[in-house]
């Protein structure tokens, strides 16, 4: 290509020739893409932003964060920390997330104990019990989640009796159509000090299972394998037996057309945690199922031949491993647990969403801050989940050299 | 006969054990499935047009019958729904075309219904230009369900597919604003992006610029749907053997050729079952334009609850709503499996030559 230049060339077309080189070359060729690329989304963000503020001065809104200190004036139905209207919109920010962080861990504790169920049920050599577990399984996985929130909520939650009907749970828990009331301790200290108790009595349980693993491992012997689980069950439940008979119950009372008294389970909370827990149990019941039929299947034959029974072999050999393969998609399951409990926002039960995204941000119209903090939050929370099911990733994995 | 029986002895009374939880769940099914036969079937009335008409104490489906159009059409006007029965047979027809292998000239046909039926369709369903003009707000029921489905699903692919290309490519600027993009959108709850898209569409464009309510939800949800589908399509690009790049490498092809015409085409057909797995899930999302006021299925379904003229009748609209969710998602959820196990021709040869 370069026999025409050879001969007397003059400056332009030696630049012209620089500049074909420049244009083939791959690795400018690639800069220049790329810069083209953060140019063009650079300047689509600018234009957004030129928008935005204009707008929001044409709608008189100031913009920065000052609001979270305002008074927030919104009641909010269900509460665990110490707010009232009164407090500031921070406040119910953080009522928001308690709230949705409750509710996303008792539903992925349900979802996965009631997964697991279903899920080996499917797996049962039990021909009827099976097909029951695949028909629960087809049909819960192929219908949206929120009709099934709004179906426990209008259809089964708002068909139970009126509060003068309660249905009564040994007359101090009572379930109508406004929630299930339970009775609470009026001074909360015994239970914080058997919680307490609990996380020291798995600490040294934890510990007492290595120490007694490492003396197996040296002498060959079992010598106090029990206290491990001793006190891990016995320590906690102990402590709470005494919690509940030394503490002062407040018990809900009927008054007029509704019980006082007592701590109210709404019950928005009440379909939210349904629905959620009925609906991840069948996807985890797949991940369950999958995980069982990648153990091959002379592990369990192998296990069979050594006299373990049905259940030792399925605690001792098949899960152990199925677990390796489940832990990730298991990962995505909780994952889908915790924005999937922002669907509680339908019927206004409190979570993130509901009071952040909708009460606050109706009441302050601060739409990109408040936008951006809910967005962020998620995130956070889902990369703590994420990163805590890593870890136990990385601890069961199998081992290979 | 008895070889049949002694099948089913095997299957549900093979011990003392297995009998007994045979019984068990015999009795389950009488207990659930009994009443539920009785209420939905035995007792239930069809006939008449008023409340009045229900009067077996069974399900009330005269309820579903009165506001069957409405579930279907929304609050379209009656003597426009033509317009929502011609799309859907259109794009049914349409797909059935495009499914059957052995059409001519399949490819061209694909080409032309992609783009040339998406604004029609809209312009049918939309009017303007000769058609009676019907805004969005007027739509509804499972049409509107269809329409989110449909026109999201139709953004996402394509955005997906770049997504899961730019996902892989030698670019880092390319590589790491994918994703961001993917995991930003797969990180945040689907409810949370619909808010964002009503709220935050309109403030970002020139004021006086409005974005149709409808087409936000739509944007909202392909986005986050395009992060799914592009992981999905991920799957797929990773599956391609290193031989085949090499391949288009030496036959002298650019990227673009290349992508188009080895290694896409490959990679889609054999992420195309997780594709239609996210498409459900999609399917399944879009109730959630319920939260800014657009009444899909679901939502013209809970709507319809609030009529002090059938009050009381929630369970006839939940099970028949479900049900066509359910219809619809599970035969999607069949093609998904279908396609896992009786893969391509074309795959099976690239198995062969490995």
């Amino acid at each position: 290509m370069d026999g025409r230049n050879k001969s007397g060339h003059d400056d332009a077309s030696c630049i012209r020739l620089m500049l074909r080189r420049l244009l083939y070359d791959a690795k400018i060729r690639d800069a220049i893409y790329q810069i083209a690329l953060v140019m063009g989304l650079v300047a689509l963000s600018v234009w957004f932003v030129r928008n935005a503020s204009q707008n929001l001065v044409n709608a008189g809104i100031a913009s920065g964060f000052d609001f979270l200190w305002r008074t927030s004036g919104i009641d909010v139905p269900f509460v665990l920390t110490n707010y009232t209207a009164q407090s500031r919109i921070i406040d119910l920010m953080w009522v928001g997330v308690v709230n949705t962080l409750l509710v996303t861990i008792i539903a992925i504790i349900g979802a996965t104990l009631l997964g697991f169920v279903i899920g080996l049920v499917r797996l049962s050599p039990h021909w009827l019990a099976a097909r029951v577990a695949g028909a629960y399984i087809e049909v819960v996985r192929n219908i949206p989640l929120l009709f099934f929130i709004l179906f426990w909520y209008f259809g089964v939650i708002a068909a139970l009796p009126a509060p003068r009907q309660s249905i009564s749970v040994f007359g101090v828990a009572f379930i109508n159509n406004r929630g299930l009331t339970i009775p609470v301790p009026i001074d909360g200290f015994a239970f914080r000090a058997a919680a307490v108790i609990t996380v020291a009595a798995l600490v040294l349980a934890w510990i007492a299972a290595r120490a007694a693993r490492a003396e197996r491992d040296r002498s060959g012997k079992t010598s106090f394998g029990w206290l491990a689980p001793a006190l891990a069950l016995g320590a906690p439940l102990l402590a709470f037996v005494v919690a509940t008979l030394i503490s002062t119950w407040d018990v809900p009372v009927l008054r007029g057309f509704n019980y006082r008294g007592g701590f109210v389970l709404i019950p928005e909370f009440a379909a939210v945690l349904a629905a959620l827990i009925t609906y991840t149990a069948a996807f985890v019941a797949e991940i369950v199922r999958g995980g069982v039929e990648a153990v091959p299947a002379g592990q369990s034959e192998a296990a069979s031949a050594l006299g373990l029974t049905t259940a030792q072999r399925l605690r001792l050999v098949i899960i152990p491993q199925a677990l390796r393969v489940m832990t990730p998609p298991m990962t995505s399951q909780y994952l889908n647990v915790l924005k999937n409990s922002s669907f509680g926002a339908a019927i206004a039960f409190p979570e993130l969403v509901s009071v952040f995204m909708g009460s606050a941000l109706n009441n302050t119209g601060q739409a990109i801050e408040i936008i951006a903090i809910t967005l962020a939050l998620y995130l956070a929370i889902g990369l703590a989940v994420s990163a805590f099911m890593n870890w136990y990733n990385a601890r069961i994995r199998l081992v290979t050299r | 006969m008895s070889a049949r029986l002694n099948i089913w002895r095997a299957r549900l009374f093979s011990g003392p054990l297995t009998s007994l939880v045979t019984i068990a769940i015999f009795a389950l099914i009488v207990a659930i499935g009994w009443p539920l036969l009785r209420w939905a079937v035995l007792n239930a009335d069809v006939s008449g047009a008023t409340r009045a008409d229900c009067t077996s104490g069974g399900a009330c489906w005269v309820f579903v019958k009165q506001r069957f159009g409405q579930f279907m059409y929304g609050f379209y006007p009656v003597d426009q729904r033509w317009r929502i029965d011609l799309w859907a047979i259109v794009s049914i027809a349409s797909v059935a075309l495009l499914l059957w292998k052995n059409m001519p000239r399949r490819g061209w046909f694909a080409l032309v219904v992609i783009l040339i039926w998406p604004p029609l369709g809209v312009w049918l369903l939309g009017g303007g230009f000769g058609l009676q003009p019907i805004e969005t707000r007027q739509w509804g029921g499972l049409t509107l369900t269809m329409f989110l489905a449909i026109y999201a699903g139709l953004i996402a692919i394509p955005l997906g597919i770049l997504l899961a290309l730019g996902r892989q490519s030698r670019l880092p600027v390319v590589r790491l604003i994918s994703i961001i993009f993917i995991e930003f959108w797969r990180g945040v709850p689907i409810i949370a992006v619909i808010f964002l898209a009503s709220l935050l569409l309109p403030l970002i464009m020139p004021s006086g610029v409005g974005v149709d309510r409808l087409a936000r939800a739509v944007i909202g949800l392909a986005f986050v749907i395009s992060a799914y589908m592009a992981e999905a399509v991920r799957g797929g690009l990773q599956a391609i053997p290193t031989g085949q790049h090499e391949a288009a490498k030496a036959l002298g092809l650019n990227y673009w050729k290349a992508t188009g015409f080895i290694i896409l085409p490959q990679a889609l057909r054999i992420s195309l079952p997780a594709m239609t797995n996210e498409f459900i899930a999609l399917f399944k999302n879009t109730t959630l334009v319920l939260v800014v006021s657009i009444l899909d299925l679901l939502g013209v379904a809970q709507a319809s609850l609030a009529d002090p003229s059938w009050v009381g009748y929630s369970m006839e609209a939940y099970a028949f709503t479900g049900l066509i969710y359910w219809l619809i998602c599970f035969a999607l959820s069949r093609f998904a499996k279908s396609l896992e196990t009786n893969p391509g021709q074309s795959r099976h040869r690239m198995q062969d030559a490995q």
